[in-house]
C-alpha cells in the first residue's frame, strides 16, 4: 500500500514516542549510576553480583529500546518508497520524519546503553 | 505539495483526542485550495488593512518607547546587554592576563584575582552565553516562524528587565570589591564559611537571572510548537527551531537543580542550616553534584543554539538545502539527552567509585557520536552544494576547526586516568575556551554579520568583519595553544601568580599577546556592530536564503508580518514561487487588526493545523515593575534585610496579578473571527489549545526538577551516610503529616472538580468548590510546617531537609491558592465564565503538579524515614 493511503493514528503524530528510545538510554543510566553507587557506599555484595545486576538491567533495556526502534522503523516504512528525505506538508511525510528520526534515536540509545555497561566489564571495582 | 483534498474543516480537520474539550474550534477550509491562494487582491481593502495594522504594532513613541514588548525590541535591548556585559567579562580577562604576564607580578592582590576570575567565568555563563542565545532567539524566532510575535510578549520584558538589573546588581559587586571569590562554580566550604557578601551576590543575584532564564526557555518553547505557522508541519520547522526547541528542554531541566542547589545553600549561609557541613551531617559533594547536573548541560546550552545558527549558514553558503536534516534533528535531540549523563567528568577527583567513574566517562565519549553527526552533516552540505565564502561562512568556518580541536581535547579529558593529571591545571582552561569559542563566540559573530541585515536593514562592513576574523583567530590560537602545553607543565588554574624559574614564563607571556590580539578583533567587531552606516540596504535577501524571515519589510514595519503565510516546504521562499509578494499584499491569514488588537495564529503542536487567534500584550509598565520588585526579593536577603525583601515580593505578585488579569485570556467581542482564505478560528480557547496552558505545563515541568532535585539530595544523604537519618532522632510529626496530605489530596480534589461544574454552568458551585479549595490548601501547608515544628534544622542535616521540603511544599502552596483565588474572582467579577474557563485549565494543571510535590513531600518527611 503506497505510504499516502495509510491511516495516520494519533500515535503517528506523538513526538513523544520519538523520545521513547533516549528516556529508556536515561532510565539505564540512573539506574545503573544508583545502584553502583549504593553497592559500594553499602557494601551490598560481591563486584560479580554487581556486575549481573548491571547487565540484567542493559538486557532488560536494549530489548525495550529495541523494540520501540522496531516500532519506529516501521513507522518510517522505509521500504515502501525508499523515501529518506520528508520535506513536504503532509500526513505521510510528518509520520516517516517521526519514524525515521526516533528509528535513529533509538540506534544512538542502543549504542550509549552498551556504552554504559562497559565500565561494569572494564572498572569493575568500588577503588 | 500538500495532502490532497481541502476539508470543511469539522470533519477531517477536528481531531477528537485533541479538541473534545473545545467551546469553540476552527471553521471554514483548510489547507488553502490554489484558488484562494492565487485569487487576486483589492488593493484599496489592502491598504486599509495595512493601516489598522500598522498602528497596531507600532512602538509606543517617545520615552514610552521603554514599555515596548515587541520581540524586536526586547530582542535587541536584550542581545546588546549580553554583549555589553560580554565586553565587561573579557576586560576581565584581559587583567588577569597582564597579571599573568610575568612571574611574582603584583599589578593586582591574590582577592581581587580571585574575584575577577570568579566574575569572569560566572557572567560570560550567566550574562552572556545563556541570555544571548535566548536574546537571539526571541528576536529571530516570529521570523523564521512566520509569526507576528513570540507568545508572551510581556513575559519576554519581564524577563530581559530581571535580566538587567540582576546582571548590574551581581557585575556592580565588582565595584565594591565585594564580588563573589570563590570560582564561578562556588564550591563549599570554602564559600559557606566566606564572611563576605560576595556568595550571597553571587547566589540570590544568579538565582534571580535564571528565574529569567526559565522564563524566555518557556516563552521559546511556547513559540515553537505552537506559533509556526498552518502547515509547517514539524517536519519542515527551520533547524534553528528544532535547536531552539531542545534547547529550551534543556534549561528546563538544567537550571533547576541550580536553583534548588542555591535555595539549600543560601539556607546553610543564612540560617546555618548545614547542608553541606560534614560536622552535622551534611556534604559539600551534594553541591558539586547539583551544580554539575546544571554545568555540563549548560556547556550544551550554550553550544547547541551557536550549531543552530551555523544550520542556517551553512545552507545560505552552499546554496542548497541541508544535507540530512534528519540526522541534524537525530544530533540535536541526542546531544539534548546525553548531556545529562556528563556530569560527573567535573568530578573525577573527588574519589567516587572507578565504577561510577566509568559510566560518566562512557556518556562522555557517547555524546561524542551526535555531536560528530551534525558536523559532518554541515561539511556534506558545503561538499555537495556550491559554497560561496561568504563572510558569515567564514566565522563558521573557523568555529568548526576550533570546535574540534576542543572536541579533541574534550576526548582526552573524558577519560578519567588523563583527567586525574590534568584535573585543575591550565589544560583544562584551554579545552574549555576551545570548546566555548568555537562552538559559541566565532558562531554567534557569524551569525551576527549573517542576522543583522534582518535586524537593522543594514549590512556591515565585509571588510572590517575579515580583519576582525583574522585577528580573533589568530590571536585566539597564541593565547590558548600555549595553554595546553602551559597545563601539562603543571601550572594550576587560579593562581594570582607563580615563580619565575619553573617554565611557564614564556608561554604566558605568548598567551597574554594572544589575549590582547583577540581582544583587538572584538573592538573592531563591535565597533562595526556599533558605527553608522548610512543607508538602509535594497535588497531583503542579500545571502539568498530559504527561510520565511527573509520576507521582512524594509524599512521595518512592526508587525512581524503582513499576513502570516501557508507554508509547504522546508525552504518556503525558495521553493513556494510568489509567497513574499502574496504575503507583503496581505493575501494570506489574519492580514487585519479591526478590533484595534495584537494577535497571531496558534497552531497544533505537531502538524500546525490553525486552531486560535490568541490576543498577545501590548506595551506596558507593569512588566518592569514586576521586574523590579521581583529583583528587590532577591536582592535585599544578601543583606539579611528580609522584612522590604517580603514587601518587595508582595509587590511583584501584584504588579503579576494585575498584568495577568487586565491583559491575558480577555473576554473576546465574538467568539469566531474570520482570518481570511475562508478560515474562521476561535478567538479564545482553553486547555491544551491554549498558549498559556503550555506555559504553565512547561514551567511546572522545570519546577518538578527542581523539586526532584530537593528529593535527590535527601535520598544522596541517605546513600552516603550510614547514619542518615540519625538513630535517636526526633522524625516530623506523624498525624499532622498524614493530615496535610488529606488536606493537599481534597484541596486538588474540589479544585479539578470545580473545573467541569463551571464548565456546566453550575457556576455557584464551582465557586463553593474553589473556596473549599482554598481552605483546604492553607490546612495543607498550615499542617505540613507543624509537623516539622518541634524539630530544630540547625541541629543536624536530617531535620534541615525536612524542613526544607516543608518549605518548599508551603511556598508553593501559596501560587496554588493564589491561582484559585485568581479564578474565584474571575467567576465574580466576569474574567472567568462556564465558556471561557482558560484560568481554571491552568489553575487545575498547576494543582496535578501541586499535588504530585505535596505527596511526594508528606511521603519523604513523613513515611520514609521510620521506614529506613
Amino acid at each position: 500500500m503506497a505510504g499516502h493511503m495509510k491511516t495516520d493514528l494519533p500515535a503517528h503524530r506523538n513526538i513523544f514516542r520519538m523520545i521513547a528510545a533516549p528516556t529508556v538510554w536515561a532510565i539505564h543510566f540512573l539506574l545503573v549510576y544508583c545502584t553502583a553507587a549504593l553497592w559500594c557506599a553499602r557494601d551490598w555484595g560481591s563486584i560479580g553480583a554487581l556486575q549481573a545486576v548491571i547487565f540484567g538491567y542493559t538486557a532488560v533495556c536494549l530489548i525495550l529500546v529495541g523494540i520501540l526502534g522496531w516500532q519506529m522503523w516501521r513507522q518510517w516504512d522505509y521500504f515502501d518508497d525508499n523515501d529518506y528525505i520528508h520535506d513536504q506538508s503532509t500526513d505521510e511525510h510528518r509520520r516517516e520524519f517521526l519514524g525515521h528520526a526516533g528509528f535513529m534515536l533509538a540506534c544512538l540509545s542502543f549504542v550509549a546503553i552498551i556504552f554504559d555497561t562497559m565500565p561494569a566489564i572494564f572498572a569493575a571495582t568500588c577503588q | 505539495m500538500t495532502d490532497a483534498t481541502p476539508s470543511r474543516i469539522g470533519e477531517g480537520y477536528r481531531r477528537a483526542d485533541l479538541e473534545k474539550h473545545e467551546v469553540h474550534v476552527a471553521e471554514g477550509i483548510y489547507p488553502p485550495t490554489e484558488e484562494m491562494l492565487t485569487a487576486p487582491i483589492d488593493p484599496e481593502l489592502a491598504d486599509a488593512q495595512k493601516e489598522r495594522l500598522l498602528a497596531v504594532w507600532n512602538d509606543p513613541p517617545g520615552w514610552r518607547y521603554w514599555s515596548a514588548v515587541n520581540n524586536s525590541e526586547v530582542g535587541l535591548w536584550y542581545s546588546l546587554t549580553a554583549f555589553a556585559f560580554m565586553l565587561i567579562a573579557g576586560c576581565l580577562a584581559l587583567v588577569m592576563r597582564l597579571q599573568l604576564a610575568i612571574p611574582d607580578n603584583d599589578l593586582i592582590s591574590a582577592d581581587r584575582f580571585n574575584q575577577f576570575f570568579t566574575m569572569h567565568g560566572s557572567a560570560m555563563m550567566f550574562l552572556f552565553a545563556v541570555p544571548m542565545f535566548e536574546a537571539i532567539s526571541i528576536l529571530l524566532l516570529p521570523a523564521f516562524l512566520g509569526a507576528r510575535d513570540m507568545p508572551f510578549p510581556r513575559l519576554s520584558a519581564y524577563g530581559y528587565w530581571s535580566f538587567l538589573i540582576g546582571g548590574i546588581f551581581v557585575m556592580g559587586s565588582l565595584l565594591f570589591d565585594a564580588g563573589p571569590a570563590g570560582g564561578w562554580f562556588m564550591y563549599p566550604p570554602l564559600t559557606t564559611i566566606d564572611q563576605g557578601v560576595g556568595p550571597d551576590i553571587w547566589l540570590l543575584g544568579l538565582s534571580f537571572i535564571e528565574v529569567a532564564s526559565i522564563a524566555a526557555a518557556v516563552e521559546l518553547i511556547v513559540g515553537t510548537i505552537k506559533c509556526r505557522p498552518p502547515g509547517m508541519r514539524i517536519n519542515l520547522m527551520p533547524l534553528y527551531a528544532w535547536y531552539v526547541l531542545v534547547v529550551g528542554a534543556m534549561i528546563l531541566f538544567a537550571f533547576p537543580p541550580l536553583i534548588a542547589g542555591d535555595f539549600l545553600f543560601e539556607l546553610q549561609r543564612s540560617f546555618d542550616w548545614p547542608f553541606f557541613d560534614p560536622e552535622r551531617g551534611g556534604d559539600p559533594l551534594l553541591w558539586q553534584h547539583l551544580f554539575w547536573i546544571f554545568g555540563h548541560p549548560e556547556v550544551y546550552i550554550i553550544f547547541l543554539p551557536s550549531i543552530a545558527v551555523a544550520a542556517m549558514v551553512v545552507p545560505a553558503a552552499a546554496q542548497r538545502p541541508m544535507v540530512g536534516y534528519n540526522w541534524i534533528v537525530l544530533s540535536a535531540v541526542g546531544t539534548g539527552f546525553l548531556s545529562f549523563g556528563l556530569w560527573v567528568h567535573h568530578m573525577f577527583t573527588t574519589g567516587l567509585p572507578s565504577i561510577s567513574l566509568g559510566f560518566f566517562s562512557a556518556a562522555s565519549e557517547a555524546v561524542v557520536i551526535p555531536t560528530g553527526v551534525q558536523l559532518f552533516a554541515f561539511v556534506a552540505t558545503l561538499l555537495a552544494g556550491r559554497v560561496k565564502m561568504i563572510l558569515p561562512m567564514l566565522w563558521i568556518a573557523g568555529a568548526l576547526a576550533i570546535f574540534t580541536a576542543g572536541g579533541l581535547t574534550g576526548v582526552m579529558v573524558a577519560l578519567a586516568p588523563f583527567d586525574w593529571q590534568a584535573h585543575d591545571s591550565y589544560f583544562v582552561v584551554a579545552h574549555l575556551h576551545y570548546t566555548l569559542f568555537g562552538g559559541m563566540v566565532f558562531p554567534l559573530i557569524g551569525g551576527v554579520y549573517f542576522f543583522y541585515p534582518f535586524i537593522r536593514k543594514q549590512m556591515m562592513s565585509e571588510r572590517l568583519g575579515r580583519i576582525s576574523f583574522w585577528l580573533t583567530f589568530v590571536g585566539f590560537n597564541i593565547c590558548f595553544l600555549p595553554m595546553h602545553l602551559t597545563g601539562l607543565k603543571g601550572m594550576p588554574r587560579r593562581v594570582y601568580t607563580y615563580p619565575g624559574d619553573v617554565g611557564w614564563d614564556t608561554l604566558n607571556m605568548i598567551s597574554t599577546v594572544g589575549a590582547f590580539v583577540i581582544a583587538a578583533g572584538i573592538a573592531v567587531f563591535a565597533w562595526d556592530l556599533v558605527r553608522p552606516k548610512g543607508k538602509l540596504m535594497e535588497d531583503r535577501n542579500p545571502w539568498n536564503e530559504g527561510s520565511l524571515m527573509w520576507s521582512h519589510r524594509i524599512p521595518d514595519h512592526y508587525w512581524g508580518v503582513r499576513s502570516i503565510p501557508y507554508v509547504t516546504s522546508r525552504n518556503p521562499l525558495w521553493d513556494q514561487p510568489g509567497i513574499v509578494e502574496r504575503m507583503d499584499q496581505g493575501g494570506y491569514y489574519l492580514p487585519d487588526a479591526q478590533e484595534g488588537l495584537r494577535e497571531t495564529i496558534i497552531t497544533s503542536a505537531i502538524d500546525a493545523r490553525p486552531q486560535h487567534v490568541t490576543r498577545v500584550t501590548g506595551p506596558a509598565w507593569c512588566t518592569m515593575w514586576a521586574a523590579f520588585f521581583t529583583g528587590g526579593a532577591f536582592i535585599f536577603p544578601t543583606f539579611h534585610w528580609y522584612p522590604p525583601a517580603v514587601i518587595s515580593a508582595v509587590l511583584a505578585v501584584a504588579c503579576v496579578i494585575y498584568w495577568l488579569w487586565t491583559s491575558t485570556a480577555r473576554i473576546p467581542e465574538n467568539p469566531m473571527k474570520d482570518v481570511n482564505l475562508g478560515l474562521r478560528l476561535p478567538t479564545y480557547v482553553s486547555g491544551p489549545s491554549a498558549p498559556g496552558w503550555w506555559g504553565v505545563f512547561i514551567t511546572m515541568l522545570g519546577d518538578m526538577t527542581a523539586f526532584a532535585s530537593l528529593i535527590f539530595g535527601y535520598f544522596f544523604y541517605w546513600t552516603v551516610h550510614p547514619n542518615f537519618p540519625p538513630p535517636l532522632a526526633d522524625h516530623a510529626n506523624g498525624a499532622w503529616v498524614a493530615l496535610s496530605a488529606l488536606c493537599y489530596a481534597a484541596a486538588w480534589g474540589a479544585t479539578r472538580v470545580a473545573r467541569p461544574i463551571n464548565r456546566s454552568g453550575a457556576v455557584v458551585m464551582a465557586q463553593v468548590l474553589l473556596s473549599a479549595g482554598i481552605v483546604l490548601a492553607i490546612a495543607g501547608a498550615a499542617a505540613i510546617m507543624l509537623s516539622v515544628a518541634a524539630l530544630d534544622p540547625t541541629s543536624h542535616v536530617y531535620p534541615a531537609i525536612l524542613w526544607a521540603i516543608a518549605v518548599w511544599t508551603a511556598v508553593h502552596t501559596i501560587v496554588g491558592i493564589i491561582m484559585q483565588g485568581y479564578c474565584l474572582a474571575g467567576t465574580i467579577f466576569g474574567k472567568v465564565m462556564p465558556e471561557y474557563d482558560a484560568p481554571i485549565w491552568n489553575t487545575v494543571l498547576f494543582w496535578h503538579f501541586l499535588l504530585i510535590t505535596a505527596l511526594v513531600s508528606t511521603a519523604v518527611v513523613g513515611l520514609v524515614p521510620r521506614m529506613m
